[in-house]
């Protein structure tokens, strides 16, 4: 009796859990799948799969030959990237400055470092236009960068300090004994311990950066620095849209992001799994 | 080899002082055991040696130079924690010669070094596992190789065996002990443990609250306690305190002398009795009712209450066997008694 109703426990917990993956997946399955066929086949059937007459690899060779897309892929990659570095080393320094050191004001600031996370940054966005364009950074990938590293600080560093603060206090004294640096002991014996955390804090700043559509608007529309989600728009027109575009493009753009995060959580679980933080 | 001088050493939080006006020299050689109950000031006055405290007052010299204003690296010191404190990302061997290649010294003179530590302490088969694959005591024995290594003046250790199990802490305290007798090194290791102290230490310093009590040998301060602190926080079971009265020369427990009293004057003393020095006696001065009998095999501890309604332990040989509620009767040689006056400060006896 009691065997049964574990077993229906478990199979009520899958049904669940199944229900869920397919309800996230379906809209990636629909854009990959339509992104494989004809725009007849994308309006008559957009549930079908691409076969027969309904597969064409149009979208992909328009969006690959006849459009600026691999610059604009490009410019996504550079802006999340030297984003996400920027985010995780200062976010990550300044983190341990505020566990680490005791120092007159380290409260205050570390809320005032934290209490970005309260205020939407697209609020500010036009005084940041301003700003940008006073420093002669419209349309520079240079402004993106620094936006987007403003905008994901105050969650890193909430995030960081409660992991830094769990980090032994004997450990660190022991490589100051040993003669190490500060900046060493911070890179050599703090940053290694908390692999996991910044595997979680990049996951949690790197998708926002890479969907964003606001600030390449506003900030940097031009031909030349255009990213991804900003790229695909020109494939809508006022009177036509090439959904197939659309949809390639879109596919595509899934891929990096998917990357990182396999890359990314694959650290995640192996951290934990070490007990890497136990001395 | 080295010589520690702690010169009027002063350590305060804001308005907390938890080092007063310390004064203590450390000859060659030699190992000094800091020993207190927890929050005496003992782990900070050790982080003050290393250097990973400030002093608000006073001057450290190893070796009659001056080394408080030096940082850690530069003072001639190595440091075991409790927590062992390996770097978990790296294995015995880099945890081993860290030190050495961070101060850029020779690969060949690195290897030399690790090796010979390794050697010393047995840990040549685990060379190449991270902290996390080995045990507790191995992980220690990895802490104190990486001190070997920096071929210190002074090692420091930090309550190294308080993470250990008690079979453990024996075994890895002999294992120090056969170090210190091997390297010769001047060493000060601090611990909330008696055992550790009485066994480990050429000399023990009794802390509490952050001054130190007494100074001295683990015997004289086994036989000789300059107060009622270090009489009660040396030896196990703890000593035994009675109050007593000083009459006619005599110190009289009730109506019984127990031993001659060195102090003229009459009034309060307090009486203390090691539990390992009180035994059967049937002429014997403290008659009381036994509450619990823990026998232990080779011998046996019984909590008595006596007739005055104070409590007492004694400790007695294996062959002894009492039943709660008997009656019991325990003597003492007059010369093992301590007799303290009401300030808890000895009377000599001498």
């Amino acid at each position: 009796m009691r065997r049964v109703r574990d077993q229906l426990s478990i199979t009520a917990i899958h049904a669940v859990l199944i229900a869920w993956t397919l309800l996230a997946l379906f809209p990636l399955v629909l854009i990959v799948v339509n992104s494989l066929k004809t725009r007849k086949a994308i309006f008559g059937d957009p549930l079908g799969l691409p076969t027969g007459k309904a597969l064409s690899f149009k979208g992909y060779e328009s969006v690959m030959t006849n459009s600026d897309f691999p610059l604009f892929f490009g410019n996504s990659l550079i802006v999340t990237c030297v984003s996400l570095f920027l985010i995780l080393l200062f976010g990550a320094m300044a983190a341990h400055a505020v566990s680490e050191y005791e120092f007159k004001g380290n409260t205050f600031i570390s809320l005032y470092l934290i209490v970005g996370i309260m205020v939407p940054i697209r609020l500010g966005t036009v005084a940041l236009l301003n700003l940008i364009v006073d420093l002669g950074l419209a349309n520079t990938l240079t402004a993106l960068i620094l936006v987007y590293t403003a905008q994901g600080l105050p969650v890193a560093i909430f995030i960081f300090t409660e992991f830094l603060r769990s980090v032994s206090r004997e450990i660190k004294d022991s490589a100051r004994i040993d003669g190490l640096s500060e900046y060493r002991i911070f890179f050599e014996v703090v940053l290694p311990l908390v692999r996991p955390v910044i595997a979680t804090v990049a996951v949690f700043s790197m998708i926002p950066i890479w969907n964003d559509l606001w600030f390449p608007l506003i900030l940097s529309p031009g031909e030349d620095t255009r990213t991804v989600t900003l790229g695909v728009q020109q494939f809508i027109g006022q009177y036509t849209v090439k959904w197939g575009s659309v949809l390639a493009s879109l596919s595509v753009a899934i891929l990096p992001v998917l990357v990182m995060y396999v890359i990314f959580s694959r650290q995640l679980i192996r951290g934990i799994t070490t007990g890497a933080v136990k001395g | 080899m080295a010589t520690l001088a702690l010169k009027s050493v002063k350590k305060a939080f804001g308005d907390t002082t938890v080092i007063q006006n310390m004064d203590l020299s450390v000859e060659h050689g030699e190992l000094v055991v800091f020993v207190g109950p927890s929050g005496c000031g003992k782990s900070t006055l050790l982080r003050m040696i290393a250097g990973l405290e400030t002093l608000t007052a006073g001057e450290i010299h190893i070796d009659g130079q001056r080394i408080d204003y030096q940082p850690p690296s530069n003072r001639g010191i190595a440091m075991v924690f409790q927590s062992y404190a390996l770097y978990p990302h790296k294995d015995v061997r880099g945890n081993l010669g860290f030190s050495l290649k961070h101060a850029k010294v020779d690969k060949a003179e690195i290897d030399k070094r690790v090796n010979i530590a390794a050697d010393i302490l047995g840990l040549q088969d685990l060379m190449s596992r991270k902290p996390r694959e080995l045990s507790g005591g191995q992980r220690q024995r990895v802490a104190i190789g990486r001190a070997i290594v920096r071929e210190p003046k002074v090692f420091l250790f930090d309550e190294p065996l308080s993470n250990l199990d008690a079979a453990l802490r024996v075994h890895m305290r002999v294992e120090i002990l056969k170090l210190h007798q091997r390297l010769k090194n001047t060493m000060v290791y601090v611990t909330h443990d008696q055992v550790e102290a009485m066994t480990l230490a050429d000399r023990i310093v009794v802390f509490r609250n952050g001054s130190v009590e007494q100074v001295g040998t683990p015997l004289e301060l086994y036989r000789q306690p300059a107060n009622q602190f270090v009489a009660g926080f040396i030896g196990s079971p703890a000593m035994n305190f009675l109050k007593a009265r000083c009459v006619d020369g005599h110190i009289a427990l009730g109506s019984d002398r127990v031993c001659d009293c060195p102090q003229a004057e009459e009034g309060d003393v307090t009486l203390g009795m090691r539990p390992e020095h009180l035994k059967i006696d049937e002429n014997g001065q403290l008659q009381g009712e036994v509450q619990v009998f823990e026998h232990l095999g080779g011998e046996a501890f019984v909590h008595l209450t006596l007739d005055d309604g104070q409590n007492l332990v004694a400790k007695l040989d294996g062959e002894h066997y009492l039943r709660p509620g008997e009656r019991c009767t325990l003597g003492i040689e007059p010369e093992k008694c301590h007799v303290f006056d009401t300030a808890g400060l000895r009377i000599s006896t001498d």
